[in-house]
């Protein structure tokens, strides 16, 4: 088990506000890790950090033995890091296809292998109805797989899914969970999300960190990390803590 | 592109070198020169304030790069036409190196206001260096071609809207124009496809200056003498940008059929109307920004879809 990506002692501050405070953790090959946390306690800053969309204060960000710091997001995105935004960037007067095609122009010059490789992306994310839709217009659990499906299509070897089923309906969150499941067959080595759904990050997820206010404040697996006291004070305040524990 | 638009490009193509054919006046064959040459112009223009979405107001500084670097390679330093001629768009091409480096760390309206700024400092270096553009009383262009002028300028201005078409049609279809389009729909979401997003807009904008600086050497040589004002002015970059977005920025077609709308107006409200054309050209700018955002190709092209996908 080789560490894919290795964040070490990585800071941000945005003024006066320690978003990223001191982090660090690993992620090996063939993992599913998910960063969870309350609002604001610097999950999405820590995977702007990681691809580059903002540069560390402080700290080491590594990917495969290379190291990221400072470099920008198209490097990242070149090397093999795959993501999604939590708020969603649909190329909006382009279509579903056109969109996934954009993903898939990093590993090809040529329009007809990224058309193949976008359509067979598609079909995974069960997207191919919509595929000559302007982006425009669709649903939000549509754009959320339009996400999944333009990171996917760049080749990824680590996919950073910043809240893909927030907002969804159960059903259609655990469903995409299903899919989430799958996405070693595509080549995808390790998958690291940010997600509020605690049903899905149960079902999908082999290790969690916890956030809180900028630091990490707990590592393990989710079963158990969920019952530590200080996660569930995180999460609840304090006065809940007898009652669940 | 199918064959069948493919074969109507080609017989638009072979009709407009056939004009001269029948129409023998200077000064008609000189308007249509203008019309063609703004419609290569906006073609140029669209590359960046079209599929890359970067607005650019400030194209006269390439134009007058081909201007000025005709003429005084060639004046100046007896610099043989031809070479004068490459030089200038070298030199255009260059200058778009420059300026996009710096005007594309700029999004949005910053961008567009610093292409201005680029241009007007050309445009005022131009009226003070005296000792070498002559300033404000111009200086003497050479002339392209010996015999028959207005007929060669004529076909020229053709053949270059139809380079320029020949490269958008390339363009608009390879991976980099699917990168320009990416980057004027979210540059975020460019970026995180592993887009350079800086390399990409800037490769636009040199192309778009190599283009505009050809126009700008065959408008200098056709008019003989060339001042600051006319070649660097405000104007000019305006005229492009409004013309592309009146047919329509970001479509293929847009650009020629804004340039041929424009430049006719312009041509009969200046009659007309003498120095009003200025004001009717003002109302039609806020009526299309207002009512046709998409411009006449943009607008026509969406409802013919929607027509298409409900039958």
């Amino acid at each position: 088990m080789t560490a894919l990506l290795e964040v070490e002692h990585v800071s941000k501050r945005f003024g006066g506000l320690r978003a990223v405070n001191d982090v660090s953790f690993a992620l090996t090959e063939g993992e599913v890790l998910f960063i969870v946390g309350p609002n604001g306690a610097g999950k999405t800053t820590l995977f702007n950090l990681i691809t580059g969309f903002l540069p560390p204060d402080e700290g080491t960000i590594r990917f495969a033995g290379k190291s990221l710091a400072g470099s920008p997001p198209h490097v990242a995105a070149r090397l093999g890091i795959g993501r999604t935004f939590q708020i969603v960037k649909p190329l909006r007067n382009l279509t579903v296809l056109e969109n996934v095609m954009l993903g898939a122009f990093l590993r090809t010059r040529h329009t007809h292998e990224a058309a193949t490789r976008a359509r067979e992306v598609l079909a995974f994310l069960q997207m191919e109805a919509v595929a000559d839709l302007p982006a425009h217009g669709l649903p939000l659990a549509t754009l959320k797989r339009l996400e999944i499906a333009r990171a996917l299509a760049t080749r990824p070897k680590l996919i950073l899914l910043d809240e893909v089923v927030a907002g969804l309906p159960t059903s259609e969150a655990l469903a995409l969970a299903a899919l989430l499941l799958r996405l070693p067959e595509w080549g995808v080595s390790a998958v690291a999300g940010v997600e509020h759904v605690m049903q899905v990050v149960m079902k999908v997820a082999q290790r969690v960190v916890v956030l809180d206010r900028g630091a990490l404040i707990a590592e393990g697996i989710p079963s158990d990390v969920v019952r530590r006291p200080a996660v569930i004070e995180a999460y609840l305040g304090a006065k809940y803590k007898q009652v669940t524990g | 592109m199918t064959r069948q638009r493919t074969l109507i490009a080609v017989a638009a193509f072979a009709l407009c070198m056939l004009v001269p054919l029948f129409v023998h006046q200077d000064y008609q064959l000189n308007v249509l020169f203008r019309l063609f040459l703004f419609a290569a112009l906006s073609l140029a223009w669209n590359l960046v304030g079209g599929y890359a979405g970067q607005l650019s107001l400030g194209q006269a500084a390439f134009f007058g790069c081909g201007a000025y670097g005709l003429v005084l390679f060639n004046e100046k330093l007896g610099v043989p036409i031809p070479i004068a001629f490459a030089l200038g768009v070298v030199i255009a091409v260059g200058a778009a190196f420059l300026i996009g480096r710096v005007a594309f760390r700029l999004r949005g309206p910053y961008f567009a206001l610093s292409t201005i700024a680029f241009a007007e400092v050309l445009r005022i270096s131009a009226k003070n260096l005296t000792s070498i553009t002559g300033g404000d009383v111009g200086v003497q262009a050479p002339a392209l071609f010996g015999s028959d002028p207005s007929r060669w300028f004529y076909w020229s201005a053709v053949l270059l809207t139809a380079a320029a078409f020949a490269i958008t049609v390339w363009i608009a279809r390879s991976r980099f124009g699917y990168w320009l389009q990416a980057i004027r729909e979210d540059e975020d979401t460019a970026l995180a496809c592993g887009i350079d997003a800086a390399g990409t807009k800037l490769r636009a904008l040199m192309i778009s200056a190599a283009l505009s600086a050809i126009g700008g050497g065959l408008y200098a040589s056709l008019f003989y003498f060339i001042v600051p004002d006319q070649v660097l002015g405000l104007d000019i970059s305006n005229q492009i940008a409004i013309a592309g977005m009146l047919g329509g920025a970001g479509t293929l077609t847009g650009p020629i059929v804004g340039a041929v709308l424009l430049e006719s107006a312009n041509e009969l409200f200046k009659n007309l109307f003498h120095e009003a054309h200025l004001l009717i050209y003002g109302v039609l700018i806020v009526l299309v920004v207002l009512f046709l955002p998409e411009g006449i190709v943009g607008t026509l092209g969406r409802l013919w879809r929607r027509r298409t996908q409900r039958a």
